[in-house]
């Protein structure tokens, strides 16, 4: 079972959770003139790298918050997990 | 041909959520044990949702609910023998009462401009289990530590019992004593979860 640590909850099982992508993404500004290209790839278009990633996770089946956490995609390992505003301390 | 409504039906009305799934008596292995489980359904309870906006401003700190404070720390329960207060998350909470005149004192405490109030009273199934074994029968369909002491009296947490979403309120121990809520449409389904584990300590519905 792989625990992920809530910056609200403390450590809980992998299965409450539910992946939010990678963390990194902007929304293209409210306004702004877009092409569909750009459009595309900020909603459908991810990296997919190995190694260390910043990404979104949910605590859906606990207190409900997004955060993130700093994850490696080859190992699992996760290195740090925080709020939304706030930074990893590593 | 179409199926003509009866106006006639009778109405049928405070059903409550495991009516159908709750018969009493003595169910597993529970002969020659003089420790087996209780299990109950935790009827006509009042269920308040209360979330703070996040452009209000209000100190959370300086609201005072029916002599209670607001748990502000993670996974915790201000209570009295009148109400319960459960930390569901940051600026969420769950009120739990079995005094109906209460909902007045929630309208008034929590103004609509601060806070969104939300009565779920009819939309929870639930149960009370209590007992030595209660833990383990926990242990079996939720990932939840409850090693250690890690999880004590007047601690709650949302999270999963084979795969249903569940609020688990711990009430008190010796013998440990949990309040458990799950969506009412899930009732039936998680109360036979929860008897499944109880049968081989024993239990009875009461
Ligand atoms: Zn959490």
């Amino acid at each position: 079972m792989l625990e992920i640590k809530c910056p609200y909850c403390g450590k809980r099982s992998q299965n409450e959770f539910s992946y939010g992508g990678d963390a990194t993404v902007k929304r293209p500004t409210l306004g702004e003139e877009i092409s569909t290209e750009d459009w595309d790839n900020f909603v459908y278009f991810r990296d997919n790298p190995r190694g260390k990633h910043t990404e979104l996770w949910h605590h859906v089946s606990g207190c409900r918050q997004w955060f993130k956490a700093s994850r490696d995609t080859a190992t699992h390992e996760i290195f740090d997990t925080c709020k939304m505003n706030e930074a990893f301390n590593e | 041909m179409a199926r003509e409504l009866d106006l006639n039906m009778p109405v049928i009305e405070n059903i409550s959520p495991l009516h159908f799934d709750h018969k009493l008596g003595f169910y597993g292995d529970y002969e020659n044990k003089d420790d087996i489980l209780k299990l109950t359904e935790v009827k006509e309870l009042s269920i308040f949702q209360i979330a703070k906006f996040k452009k209000s401003s209000v100190d959370i700190n300086q609201i005072i609910f029916n002599n209670l404070k607001l748990p502000t720390k993670s996974l915790t329960v201000t209570s009295d023998n009148i109400a319960r207060i459960l930390w569901l998350g940051p600026d969420t909470w769950l009120i739990v009462s079995r005094d109906k005149k209460l909902i007045e004192d929630i309208h008034n405490i929590f103004n609509e401009n601060d806070f969104a109030v939300t009565d779920i009273s009819q939309s929870r199934a639930v149960i009370e289990i209590s007992g030595s074994k209660s833990k383990d029968v926990l242990k079996k369909g939720s990932p939840l530590n409850f090693n250690n002491d890690m999880f004590k009296p007047n601690n709650c947490a949302n999270t999963t019992y084979n795969g249903i979403n569940i609020i688990i309120d711990f009430i008190s121990e010796k013998p440990d004593c949990f309040n458990l809520f799950a969506l009412r449409s899930f009732g039936g389904s998680f109360y036979h979860s929860i008897t499944d584990s109880c049968l081989e300590y024993g239990y009875e519905a009461i």
